[in-house]
């Protein structure tokens, strides 16, 4: 079975480019552009490996659905649109297994995920 | 062509940029299969060149491709055309930021642009390459590659690979780029053939040839104008790269009197001066050198800067200087120029095109003064030195009008050091005698031959330039105070 990983994100242009190098990696990949089809996603307790998540556009709910996850056992990583202390202390606060701050490597992005996934 | 360039050093084959001057400066264009950087601020002319050396090759079918990563095709085409660019054989690839850029399904900033855009970049300047197979590249701008690399080694690196892959190609390739004092293209430059740079100063806009590996070059900035003709450049007057077969003789005024003061006349390939207070008939007895050249079908050009061309025309016409019938068959032109519009440059480059293609024999320059004020600021005399030593090389006889501010007192040849330049000096000069102003001609100085040393009366009348009989016995001509009176009686 493919490895699933989960992308969120207010902006689709985005999600469309994390996809396309995703896919390309071989993974399978569920995008979410909204908190509402995060809660969705995450009440279908959908098989998800890995949670990427992007910041950007979210108010601060975005941690209650980052609680959602830790508690379902979903890794995640946090992906913020600024170097800053405080979304470093929140991300690590409610479960993240790291944070990546834009713009993301492309090659630095894939390692992350491949050494989170013990591949 | 009456010209022989003794700078043609040809090494390998060259392609025209589509501008004569910057090819002249080039030493005959850009030597092929390489690859040329043009730099300077917005505005500078930098597309328009780009422009120029695409339709130049557009225009001998050959294949030409412009890359634009900046303005859209639309854009480009658009701003072409209002310069009269013909831009139907020019192939384009364009690589502008689409409107879709700046909505949602567009703006993206997970990753860089280097990361996202560099491959299907690449990837559509390689498939127009192999499609279209152009000799002719123009960039524009390779600035925005800068945003397609990581780093300043990463960026050096793929132009390198960039520059290699098109020369291999077959094409000679010229990239624009924004360079500045904040953002520097130093690395730029170093990997390119050839940098031309343009910029804009006090003195008009500049074009200069910085590097040309493999060729000579003539430095320095040079004047270059942007109109409705696109971009024209204007080299320096080089006058030593010009010479030309021609027999040093004497031309005559065809009036016998003037001509027994003169020797025979004025000698082709000299420069006069001739000097004298306003209104003395200077710029007249210029003319009429001209007139009679023209009855032996001859060309004379005046550039004009003080007096309108109207003017000038209407004057002659009331002395008997048949200057509409001279236009008419071309062996005049009367040339107005305006007030701070042209560099020394430019009237340079005007000059060599009446005598090297119009085949003009005689030219006047309407005054020296005027000529200084209206080219603007600079080294006018050494302007005016290469031009008329380039006129001497051609074998044009030159006049060069100059005003003297006294009307009366001490003479003076000129009153903008230029006298030097000057292998005669005619001056001209109001005389009291009996309470009544009259004219008088006198040579200061002839260099080829021997001249009259007496002063002989000068008249215009409707009829035309009346030179009288040697006046003898006048003292004081040089200091002004001129009085009747034998030399014996001192």
């Amino acid at each position: 079975m493919k490895t699933s990983i989960l992308t969120v994100g207010s902006n689709r242009a985005n999600l469309e480019l994390l996809s396309q190098q995703l896919q390309k990696e071989g993974y399978e990949v569920l995008s979410v552009a909204s908190l509402e089809e995060l809660d969705q996603t995450i009440q279908e307790k959908k098989n998800i490996t890995i949670a990427l998540i992007d910041l950007s556009g979210f108010d601060e709910r975005i941690w209650d659905r980052c609680e959602e996850l830790r508690k379902a056992k979903t890794p995640f990583i946090v992906i913020s649109p600024q170097r800053s202390p405080l979304i470093q202390r929140d991300s690590m606060k409610h479960g993240a297994s790291g944070l990546l701050v834009k713009p993301l490597g492309i090659k630095e992005l894939m390692e992350y995920i491949h050494t989170l996934l013990g591949e | 062509m009456p010209r022989k360039q003794k700078e043609s050093k040809k090494i390998d084959a060259r392609v025209s940029t589509g501008i004569v001057g910057l090819d002249e400066i080039m030493n005959q264009g850009l030597v092929s299969q390489r690859v040329y950087l043009t730099r300077g601020g917005p505005g500078s002319g930098k597309s328009t060149l780009g422009l120029h050396f695409l339709t130049a090759g557009a225009s001998k079918d050959e294949k030409v491709l412009f890359i634009t990563l900046g303005e859209p095709e639309s854009q480009v085409r658009k701003n072409a055309q209002g310069i009269g660019f013909d831009l139907n054989g020019v192939n384009f690839l364009d690589l502008a930021p689409t409107p879709e850029f700046f909505t949602e399904a567009g703006g993206y900033d997970i990753f860089s642009s280097a990361e996202v855009e560099r491959g299907p970049t690449t990837q559509k300047i390689k498939e127009e390459v192999e499609r279209i197979k152009p000799t002719r590249i123009f960039v524009d701008s390779a600035t925005q590659f800068r945003y397609l690399s990581t780093d300043a080694f990463q960026f050096r690196k793929q132009m390198l690979a960039l520059a290699r892959y098109l020369t291999e190609q077959g094409a000679t390739v010229v990239l624009s780029s924004e360079g500045s004092d904040e953002a520097p293209d130093d690395d730029l430059q170093f990997l390119c053939d050839g940098v031309i740079s343009l910029e804009t100063g006090p003195d008009g806009r500049k074009i200069s040839v910085t590097k040309l590996r493999g060729s000579d070059f003539r430095g320095g900035a040079q004047s270059m104008r942007l109109g409705n003709k696109g971009m024209e450049v204007f080299p320096r007057l080089v006058p030593e790269a010009y010479t030309k077969e021609y027999i040093a003789e004497p031309i005559a005024s065809g009036v016998p009197e003037l001509d027994e003061l003169l020797h025979g006349g004025l000698e082709r390939g000299t420069v006069t001066i001739i000097g004298g207070p306003t209104g003395v008939g200077k710029t007249t007895l210029g003319l009429q050198f001209m007139k009679e050249a023209a009855g032996r079908g001859e060309r004379s050009v005046v550039y004009t800067f003080e007096e309108g061309r109207q003017t000038m025309l209407k004057r002659c016409m009331g002395i008997n200087i048949p200057v509409r019938d001279m236009i008419e068959r071309k062996t005049l032109s009367i040339v107005q120029v305006e007030p701070l519009h042209y560099t020394p440059d430019e009237l340079a480059s005007m000059v060599r095109q009446e005598v090297e293609e119009e085949n003009a024999r005689i030219v006047m320059i309407d005054s020296t003064s005027g000529y200084g004020l209206s080219l603007g600021s600079g080294d006018l005399l050494s302007h005016l030195r290469a031009l008329t030593q380039y006129l001497k090389n051609m074998g044009v006889t030159t006049i060069l009008i100059s005003e003297t501010e006294a009307i009366m007192g001490e003479l003076r040849a000129t009153e903008v050091g230029a006298s030097h330049l000057a292998d005669n000096i005619v001056f001209l000069r109001y005389l009291e005698i009996a309470g009544e102003i009259r004219r008088a001609i006198g040579v200061l100085k002839k260099r080829t031959s021997s001249f009259e040393k007496t002063l002989r009366e000068f008249e215009i009348t409707r009829y035309g330039l009346k030179v009288g009989e040697p006046l003898t016995g006048l003292r004081g001509i040089l200091s002004g105070g001129i009085t009747f009176g034998k030399m014996s009686e001192d």
